[in-house]
């Protein structure tokens, strides 16, 4: 009995202690900066990084900006759920930050709603908030109005990773039309590239993934609009243009012949990965930044192994093209249960204009000089221990506002020669870029039914490349498509098209 | 008057019957403490989450909230209904489930059987352990050892045929294999496991009634058919009708994690249809109520089975 007790009381005191522990650090907060209060304010960021972050960062900031801020860090995998639990308990801290364009989609009805800041008219008074793109900007607003902070993201990273050495084996050069591309990955199928007297390769390695796989970008080589295009004024969705046809008809024979892996519909990313690296495809097209660590992993295995970057793929028009996302990751958003007055709104959007400052943004991206990163050429090179960035600088890269081009910090230094042309052809991809003209409108159907839709869209694709549906088939689709909403969304598109014109 | 005292009567046997309530009560105190971890449980867990089913009626937004969001009646279940994709997904569910009653409920009994039948005792455990252990490995990896096994690419089945001079066989993007590899996988995974709880209702049956058996010449398999299977029907039964209440769990992972684009008009059920129609577009009002009139079909044909059991003579779950 006795026994039980002492557990009981033990328990209890554990408790209280790390309660009355947790009050200490408050006060601790309250008299630092000896007179001036540090402004308080919460947020809710999602945790990307496998392991605790370590404050070290968080502690830095606090004392530079003077404030104390609390983060809640909330895993990858389970954010939205938990972004809906804070919304319907109203418990939504003062900053929420929208994990992707997705999570940011969901919100849209409840920013409608009036739930949420509007901050467009604030942006021009601080320094460094009034640099923030404005085509960015607009394409994160709703009826117009602009609601988030947004963080930056390259608006076209895609092109062609390729196996250089094999090319050279077979003499052939850098491809610049989709007949060269074509062509390669014929020759990288039948003509034993690798040289070892056996029929063990093919052109190209693909995935489950019709957008960021290697079909959207190529269907962009054949003119192809971004997701959604004119033909006479009229806003169309990219598979009702005849570009579309030509590339399910491209991948088609590729598929036909043999020159991209048979089930490429069910692989995965780390599988079509896997057939790149260790020697099985010639040619990945996909993010070109990947090409570090694709050659990271292929060096492994074949010391000999050469790859190269490739874009500017001119289609049967003559025309560069190349589709862009709306050059926006995560988007900040205020809610109006938590922040209350529009002092506090100023005192909070003051705290993350101070993030833009370089100063700042260095060390959200990549942390302290001297011991996350090192200066090379006027660049932040990385140092190599990735367990110590993932655990202190990775988890506040994500609280990053706007990113290199609308902030002066550091550029990235790259060690690896084709990674580094690789961002060269990014940068260059802004040359020729398709933009979604549907990513500032907003469409209600679309917005409601649109995944499921395109569901029927996306299978209707895999089905023409695989050979089980002719024209006539994807015709079918696309009028069960109209019949089914698609007909609202054209209209409620082309109306608010119309609308921003 | 006359009246008054019948009511005075009647309250009078309330409070008796009452009283008597109290008293059982007071004199089992120590039965119902035990029960108590249980009922809460239910409460909790079982019973408070069905409030959140108000919103199948609701255009539920989570801004909102359940109490602020706008009722609408049966719309959802209207919108259900005369969705084109509602009877090939009704269709879908039903016809796997069925697939998972014939093939797959028969085979843990029969390897039960088959085990119960081993005289070896280090042979016997070590098969038992050797076939409950896929149940311990996520859906994930299950699907995924497949694939690799399937795959065109590569694939070690599909290189064996080609070997021998056959085609290769699309396993995995095609509507004709994606209901045997689904039941294949289930029994892979499960009919170890499902041995388990038969193993133990032969365990229970007396030696005695073998050793007459025996005496009056019945070979091994006639023992197992008049005096083993008997003997485990209630279980047999009582675990039939639970499988039946779990018609609609077909197990979502498995199958979003089997279903593409090859294969949505036999693999889209209603679990995978909630999931992309519903969560993935933030459509909570519409998933719960396509969850609902899924639990209700469960409902009904538990009942249905359980009647059934009873017309046999069997005990049922209720």
């Amino acid at each position: 009995m006795n026994k039980r007790v002492l557990a009981i009381v033990a328990a209890f005191s554990l408790a209280l202690t790390s309660v009355s522990s947790g009050c200490g650090r408050e006060e601790a907060a309250l008299q630092k900066e000896g007179g001036k209060a540090p402004f308080t304010f919460r947020m809710m960021v999602n945790q990307q990084s496998p392991v605790t972050p370590d404050p070290w960062i968080e502690e830095l900031l606090e004392e530079r900006t003077n404030t104390d801020i609390r983060i809640q860090w909330v895993p990858d995998g389970s954010y939205n759920e938990k972004l809906f639990t804070a919304m319907t308990t109203d418990t939504l801290p003062e900053a929420v930050f929208m994990k992707n364009q997705a999570t940011y989609e969901l919100l849209k009805d409840a920013i409608r709603g009036g739930q949420f800041w509007e901050i467009g008219p604030y942006l021009d008074e601080y320094e460094h908030l009034r640099n923030l793109n404005p085509e960015v900007l607009q394409n994160t607003s709703v009826d117009g109005k602009i609601y988030g902070l947004y963080q930056e993201r390259p608006l076209s990273r895609q092109g062609i990773i390729y196996r250089k050495d094999w090319a050279d084996n077979l003499g052939l050069s850098a491809p610049t039309t989709t007949d060269d591309l074509y062509q390669m990955l014929k020759q990288f199928t039948i003509n034993d590239p690798d040289q070892n007297g056996v029929h063990d390769t093919f052109g190209l390695s693909d995935r489950n993934d019709l957008v960021y796989g290697a079909f959207k970008t190529v269907s962009s080589y054949f003119g192809t609009p971004n997701n959604w295009g004119e033909i006479d004024g009229r806003l169309l969705p990219e598979f009702m243009h005849p570009s579309y046809i030509d590339t399910m008809e491209f991948f088609r024979k590729l598929h036909r012949e043999g020159f991209i892996n048979q089930d490429f519909p069910v692989t995965s990313k780390k599988e079509q990965m896997k057939r790149f690296v260790s020697g099985k495809a010639g040619v990945y097209i996909g993010a070109m930044g990947d090409v570090a660590f694709l050659y990271d992993d292929a060096v492994k295995t074949n010391p000999d192994v050469e790859l190269d970057v490739q874009n500017r793929i001119k289609g049967p028009t003559g025309d560069l093209g190349i589709w862009a996302i709306p050059g926006y990751g995560t988007v900040i958003l205020f809610p109006k249960s938590s922040v209350t007055t529009e002092a506090e709104l100023k005192k909070i959007l003051a705290f993350f204009d101070q993030l833009m400052a370089p100063e700042h943004a260095n060390l959200l991206q990549y942390g302290m000089e001297g011991i996350h990163f090192h200066r090379v050429e006027g660049k932040a090179n990385p140092v190599e221990d990735r367990a110590l960035l993932n655990r202190e600088v990775r988890p506040y890269t994500g609280m990053l506002v706007g990113g290199p081009e609308t902030t002066d910090m550091l550029e990235a230094h790259y060690t690896l020669d084709v990674k580094v042309k690789a961002e060269e052809w990014i940068k260059d991809n802004h040359n020729f870029i398709i933009h979604d003209p549907t990513a500032p409108l907003d469409s209600d159907t679309d917005a409601e039914h649109g995944v499921r839709l395109r569901e029927i869209i996306t299978d209707a694709t895999y089905q023409y490349i695989l050979g089980e549906i002719d024209q006539v088939g994807f015709d079918k689709a696309v009028e069960r498509w109209k019949k089914e909403g698609g007909n609202k969304i054209i209209a409620e598109y082309n109306e608010a098209y119309q609308q921003s014109k | 008057m006359k009246s008054q005292t019948a009511i005075d009567q009647q309250t009078v046997i309330k409070r008796k019957m009452r009283s008597e309530l109290w008293k059982r009560i007071d004199r089992n105190k120590l039965l119902y403490l035990m029960i108590l971890p249980g009922l809460i449980y239910f409460l909790i867990f079982k019973y408070a989450p069905m409030w959140g089913l108000v919103i199948a009626f609701q255009d539920y937004q989570p801004y909102l909230g359940v109490m602020g969001s706008e009722w609408v009646g049966l719309e959802h279940f209207r919108t259900l209904f005369s969705d084109p994709w509602f009877w090939t997904i009704f269709k879908n569910t039903l016809l796997l489930f069925l697939f998972n009653l014939l093939f797959f409920f028969p085979i843990p009994i029969i390897l039960a059987l088959m085990l119960n039948e081993v005289r070896l005792q280090f042979f016997k455990r070590t098969v038992q352990t050797m076939v409950y252990i896929p149940h311990f490995m996520s859906w994930v990896i299950i699907v995924s050892i497949s694939f690799v096994m399937l795959t065109k690419d590569g694939g070690i089945i599909n290189d064996l045929i080609a070997m021998l001079g056959f085609e290769k066989i699309n396993f995995l993007l095609s509507s004709e294999w994606f209901r045997p590899m689904y039941i294949l996988q289930v029994i892979w995974r499960e009919a170890g496991w499902g041995t388990i709880i038969y193993l133990a209702a032969i365990a229970a049956v007396d030696p005695q009634l073998y050793e007459a058996a025996r005496m009056d010449g019945a070979g091994r398999f006639r023992q197992i058919w008049h005096i083993t299977l008997p003997a485990i029907r209630s279980v047999i039964v009582i675990l039939l009708i639970l499988k039946i209440g779990d018609i609609l769990e077909l197990g979502f992972e498995h199958v979003y994690l089997l279903l593409n684009p090859m294969n949505r008009d036999v693999a889209e059920i209603f679990d995978t249809f909630v999931y992309t129609t519903g969560l993935q577009q933030g459509n909570y009002s519409y998933s719960a109520a396509v969850g609902f009139f899924k639990s209700i079909i469960g409902l009904i044909l538990v009942v249905l089975a359980n009647r059934l059991a009873k017309k046999f003579g069997e005990e049922g779950v209720y």
